[in-house]
């Protein structure tokens, strides 16, 4: 097994191999695979942002649903701070590296409910050993704070979710995952289809995640650069390279 | 099947007079270009030959009267509702089918166990008469209720993919993920058993007690027949409704907890 820095707070999540069947739905009984990449590998440290391009189809999307073990097309060698994905249960590995998908979808009544969501999972209640968990659930004051904090102070929490504008529900779906406070956040286009002004929010959430919490955050990006990334990753034709000076697209 | 004093058996001009009325209603829904004539002639052809034959099979094993031949009887019931499950729920992967055969198994046996040997105490305990047709009851009952709990749940979890995807992203297990559609999909699957279990007796008198009242039984003693098999067969269904859920949901996740769409099935 390779040997991985852990270090105070140096956490980093390596990949060393992967490798997808990528199966095309063209019509039910006839399912083709192709494969998208294979033999992929690469290393995020704690507070890093990169940024992931490549043309549309190269994926991206697929690459951050399989480091969070939710691809069955997908198999993967994952590690976080040394530890294999195997060694845990998927519900373990996923809270501590979040997916955050492109499409918000929020449950419940009102913001609230849908921002405490994930306090109710048995994933918070219980550790991977079954042991029970002391975690503290945001209370109100937190909530609010944090709401404040990340430029969110527009967002009632008894609004039901489904009045939200579009903005505001990919604002509160980056909450939810944020205040579960994952190692590793892996932002699908979150900011695809936002205005100016709910983009540049979003971005400022992932900054202040990464920089205050300390998360490792892939964004797949169809945007122009925003320089708040410290690295780029292009992934094309199944061959993912460093970018150097950053790239948009 | 009751040959008591004061049951009125039906003769052939009865059975032949049935037909015909349901030829006139069949005549009246193809004049009025109502499309359902042909189904409705060809239900009530299989539905004439369907009972006789199981008339003709129940009159064997009673007049046998070996334990044998009424539990092979049951287990050839199990396997027909089982084969009816699977081609009455929709969009449904063929895997399900050990789960359903165990489902219905299970209530079936339960229902013995419970109904029969504790509640009716018949004499000899397989009393084929009590056995058989109330295994055919609760069967009946199962088969539509799992149907389509069953239908409702792989449509479901397809029209939540998003949702589903969500919530494992944020570490839900399966079945906290599935847990939404199971409720709905048991729910569903419950509506006509409890909506017929709460409506017995006011409007409605319900088939076994009309049957028992009609061949001659004290109408007291056929209503607490009639509330112990409803009853029963409303706990028994949820159970199975139940059941079935638990030992379905899991189709739709893989080994490390990754949801398959229906369409990959």
């Amino acid at each position: 097994m390779p040997k991985v820095t852990t270090h105070n707070d140096r956490a980093s999540l390596r990949l060393p191999s992967l490798f997808r069947r990528f199966s095309h739905h063209a019509s039910d009984e006839q399912t083709q695979y192709r494969t998208l990449f294979a033999d992929l590998s690469f290393t995020l440290e704690r507070g890093d942002i990169v940024d992931l391009v490549g043309p549309s189809g190269s994926g991206k999307s697929t690459l951050l649903t399989t480091l969070a073990q939710l691809n069955p097309h997908a198999s993967a060698e994952l590690y976080l701070e040394g530890q294999p994905s195997t060694s845990m249960s998927p519900e373990w590995w996923r809270r501590q590296v979040a997916y955050l998908p492109q499409r918000p979808t929020l449950t419940g009544e009102t913001v609230r409910e849908a921002i405490l969501m994930p306090f109710t999972l048995r994933v918070h209640r219980f550790g991977d050993d079954g042991t029970a968990l002391t975690e503290t659930r945001p209370d109100e004051s937190m909530l609010r704070r944090t709401l404040d904090t990340v430029g969110c102070s527009d967002i009632e929490l008894e609004r039901s979710p489904q009045d939200l504008s579009v903005g505001q529900q990919a604002r509160v779906c980056l909450l939810r995952t944020l205040l579960t406070v994952p190692q590793v956040m892996l932002a699908d286009e979150v900011d695809a289809g936002l205005d100016e002004d709910n983009a540049d929010k979003v971005g400022d959430m992932l900054s202040y995640a990464a920089r205050e919490k300390g998360m490792a955050i892939i964004r797949v990006r169809h945007r122009e650069a925003d320089g708040r990334a410290n690295r780029t990753m292009r992934l094309a034709a199944g061959v993912l390279t460093q970018v150097e000076g950053g790239e948009t697209r | 099947m009751n040959t008591t004093t004061g049951s009125y058996p039906i003769d052939v001009l009865g059975l032949i007079i049935t037909i015909l009325l349901v030829a006139v209603a069949a005549g009246m829904s193809y004049a009025m270009r109502l499309g359902v004539h042909r189904q409705m002639l060809w239900a009530t052809l299989r539905s004439l030959i369907q009972l006789l034959a199981m008339g003709y099979i129940l009159k064997f094993v009673i007049e046998q009267n070996n334990p044998w031949l009424v539990f092979a009887l049951i287990a050839v019931m199990i396997l027909a509702a089982v084969q009816i499950t699977m081609s009455r729920a929709a969009n449904i992967p063929r895997s399900v089918m050990p789960s359903v055969l165990l489902t219905l198994t299970a209530s079936v046996i339960l229902q013995v166990c419970v109904v029969t040997e504790l509640i009716i105490r018949p004499h000899p305990w397989y009393a084929p008469t009590v056995l058989a047709t109330l295994s055919g009851m609760l069967l009946g009952n199962v088969v539509s209720a799992v149907a389509v709990a069953m239908s409702r749940f792989f449509a479901d979890m397809e029209a939540r993919r998003y949702e589903v995807e969500m919530l494992l992203s944020l570490g839900a297990t399966p079945f906290e993920a599935a847990k939404p559609s199971i409720v709905s999909s048991v729910r569903l699957g419950m509506i006509p058993t409890i909506s017929q279990l709460a409506s017995s007796g006011i409007v409605l008198i319900p088939g076994m007690m009309a049957g028992q009242v009609i061949a001659g039984a004290d109408p007291l003693t056929a209503a607490k027949y009639q509330f112990v098999v409803l009853a029963v067969i409303s706990a028994l269904t949820l159970m199975a409704d139940s059941l079935i859920m638990v030992l379905i949901y899991r189709t739709s996740f893989t080994a490390v907890h990754q949801f398959i769409t229906t369409s990959a099935h």
